[in-house]
């Protein structure tokens, strides 16, 4: 039967396009019905009302001298200014490695959408609406500052991160492995750098700084944590998964800010009195760890679950080992279904950070806090500005890991297998 | 039966002379729904043995207490003189010795078709990355789909899938090779690629236990046909005389029903 003949798959390869009028456009979409119209005689002005007292505080009467002058403590807190060339350094660390782990990345999404048969848009604009977030966040960055040796830092900054990216892009197929190392030595490097050697001791950090060292730390800590947990919740032996059990359960049902006060009172007393110094911020890192972990388990064992039957059939009945199996055919399948998930609780921590706020870190919202009671602008009423730019800075970062993670669900394909 | 009869049953029946696979008085319990009642069979070496049987008379039950994908409860079963117990060296002897091909392929989809047949030799037999590399390059070229090596899974056919799996299996140079429905889950005309392949394997001295309804494949290739019904071995016999001169009732009426 000669199907391929027939007209319609020969011919008809788009769908025809209407034309749409201005007129009509505004008929179908604003006053289709009586109910419809007046929802838009109600809320169009109201949004313009809004977006207009916006843009008049945004660039008429919103006093943005505080940030100016306090972008560095909004950065940093009270780190030692005459040692910041220990940021940069570790900042340029972080960069490499974090720009060979996205090009990894990007490779192996590519080498899935291939495998999947999914098209990838490479476009300029899709290109464009990528950028959009980490470029928003420079250029806003950029307004504040007011002299060239950060600007030309930063630009050797990002020129790192990309040469990373594009180094990250060539690592073959059987070497992707070294680039998680390499991530994991950098971030430990970056705070040797940081903290080591005469450098700067954690207590005096603060600003967004503290937020990303409790983000990425965390993170980073909780993830081989929470896999194990996921795996000793699967566990043979009862005792191993009662306990990981009771763990899961007891972090993911208290309210992080209990944890966090319990910790910051408790902690001391767990570890041996010469440690008596354990600062406030690794109590505070601990916890988060702990926290995160927990979800990250429950994260993992979800996608543990989510790896049919036939996988360990086919792992046991080629002779490996049980932690074989595990490693090589299990996880890589369940951890690769995750991802949207873990980045999601990563966003969610990188918020939850400011909590940090009530056992009286400088962490960025009490940065932005503090600067307002400073002699030049107190009682000048300058919260609202404080608080818009640091809520920007929180929304500008999540909405682009956000963007970030949907973009790679949609390459590897997850939940279509 | 005794063992005695059981094993000249074996060697009359082709093969070598030597007992590859011998079970004796297995049995297996769901709960308490029993799947496997004393099933007594022995499998000469490079012979190969067809089970047919209804739909849910233990066949793949039967196959996958050899390599211990399910636990026996009752019973001896013994591969190239390893018996399976419960200690863990057995078992993982038994696997290493023994290879599966299943119904839904269950190739490890994040893994290149190279790297799913190479990753059982370097891991279990340790095997050089290149050495694995060349002998997969020759399977793959036996199985006949050697320009499909740098692909996933996923892009194969179902035929060309069911392929690639064989491949794996023989990488590890299994005694034995178990197969459960291999063709069931392919479509008609990827069918007699597939049936070849193992057609082939069977010449060339593999001994192999096959669960199947391609009755063709039996009558041709198979030494002795195995006909199971509600857990139990029904009759065994060569596949000539078992299709056209079935002794018991209820293999007349399963092979009334599917021929
Ligand atoms: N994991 C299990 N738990 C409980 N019952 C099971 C399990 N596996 C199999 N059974 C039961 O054991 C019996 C034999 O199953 P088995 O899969 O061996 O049959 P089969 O002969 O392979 O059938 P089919 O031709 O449908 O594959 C069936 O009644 C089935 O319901
Ligand atoms: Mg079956």
């Amino acid at each position: 039967m000669a199907t391929d003949t027939t007209p319609t798959s020969a011919t008809a390869t788009k769908p025809p396009v209407q034309k749409v009028t201005p007129a009509t456009w505004l008929r179908e979409n604003l006053f289709s019905n009586w109910w419809n119209s007046l929802l838009t005689v109600l809320f169009v002005p109201l949004i313009a009302w809004a977006l207009w007292s916006i843009g008049r505080f945004l660039f008429v009467t919103g006093r943005w001298e505080i940030i100016i002058v306090n972008l560095t403590n909004l950065m940093v807190g009270d780190f030692p200014r005459e040692q910041f060339w220990r940021l940069w350094v570790a900042m340029a660390i972080l960069a490499a490695v974090g720009g060979l782990l996205v090009g990894v990345t990007a490779a192996a999404a590519r080498e899935a959408a291939v495998i999947t048969g999914r098209e990838l848009d490479t476009s300029w604009r899709e290109t464009a609406r990528r950028l959009g977030p980490p470029v928003s966040f420079l250029v806003v960055m950029m307004l504040f500052v007011r002299t060239a040796t950060p600007l030309l830092l930063l630009v050797g900054v990002i020129a790192i991160g990309v040469a990373g990216f594009v180094l990250g892009r060539r690592v073959p197929h059987d070497r992707r492995a070294l680039v998680n190392l390499a991530v994991v030595a950098g971030v430990a490097g970056s705070l040797v750098v940081i903290s080591g050697f005469g450098g700067v001791s954690r207590d005096s950090w603060g600003g967004l700084l503290i937020t990303a060292y409790f983000t990425i730390g965390s993170l980073l800590l909780a993830f081989p944590i929470g896999v194990l947990v996921a795996l000793g919740r699967r566990s043979t032996l009862p005792v191993v998964r009662w306990t990981t059990t009771v763990y899961v359960e007891f972090f993911r049902g208290s309210p992080l800010i209990a944890l966090l006060f319990v910790g910051w009172l408790v902690l001391p007393f767990m570890f041996p009195p010469e440690w008596e110094n354990i600062t406030r911020i690794s109590r505070a890192l601990i916890i988060f760890t702990l926290f995160t972990s927990a979800y990250v388990a429950e994260i993992v064992r979800g996608g543990l679950q989510s790896i049919p039957r036939g996988q360990w059939e086919a792992a046991k009945s080629l002779g490996l080992s049980p932690w074989k199996q595990t490693r090589l055919i299990i996880l890589p399948q369940a951890l690769r279904n995750v991802i949207p998930a873990l980045v999601g609780q990563g966003i969610s921590l990188y918020k939850d950070t400011t909590l940090v706020l009530i056992i009286g870190l400088n962490d960025l919202l009490r940065v932005a806090q503090n600067i307002t009671q400073q002699p030049q602008f107190l009682g000048q009423g300058l919260i609202a500005e404080t608080l818009v730019f640091v809520s920007f800075i929180y929304w500008i970062l999540s909405y682009w890991m956000s963007r970030e993670s949907q973009r790679l669900e949609a390459r590897l394909g997850v939940g279509t297998r | 039966m005794t063992e005695s009869t059981l094993t000249s049953q074996a060697l009359e029946a082709g093969g070598t002379g030597e007992v590859m696979i011998t079970l004796e008085g297995v049995e297996k319990w769901f709960d308490d729904f029993q799947a496997l009642r004393g099933i007594d069979l022995v499998v000469g070496r490079q012979e190969t043995v067809v089970i047919c049987g209804p739909s849910g008379s233990g066949k793949s039950t039967l196959i996958r207490c050899v390599n211990r994908l399910e636990e026996h409860d009752r019973g001896r079963i013994v591969v190239d003189g390893t018996e399976l117990s419960d200690d863990v060296r057995d078992i993982q002897e038994i696997r290493r010795e023994t290879g599966m091909v299943f119904q839904s392929f269950n190739l490890f989809p994040h893994l290149t078709i190279m790297e799913n047949i190479t990753l059982a030799p370097r891991h279990v037999r340790h095997k050089p990355k290149k050495d694995a590399e060349e002998t997969a390059m020759k399977l793959l070229e036996r199985v006949k789909i050697p320009e499909q090596a740098h692909k996933y899974p996923g892009q194969l056919s179902g035929g060309q899938q069911q392929r690639a799996a064989i491949a794996r299996t023989l990488a590890m140079e299994p005694k034995v090779i178990l197969f459960d429905e291999p063709t069931s889950a392919l479509d008609p005309e990827m069918i007699k690629e597939v049936l070849d392949t193992m057609e082939e394997l069977a010449e060339s001295g593999m001994t192999m236990m096959c669960v199947t309804h391609e009755m063709g494949f039996a009558r041709a290739v198979a030494d002795r046909v195995v006909f199971m019904s509600d857990g139990g071995i029904v009759e065994v016999n060569d596949p000539e005389s078992l299709f056209t001169d079935p002794q018991e009732e209820r293999t007349q009426l399963f092979l009334s029903q599917i021929l």
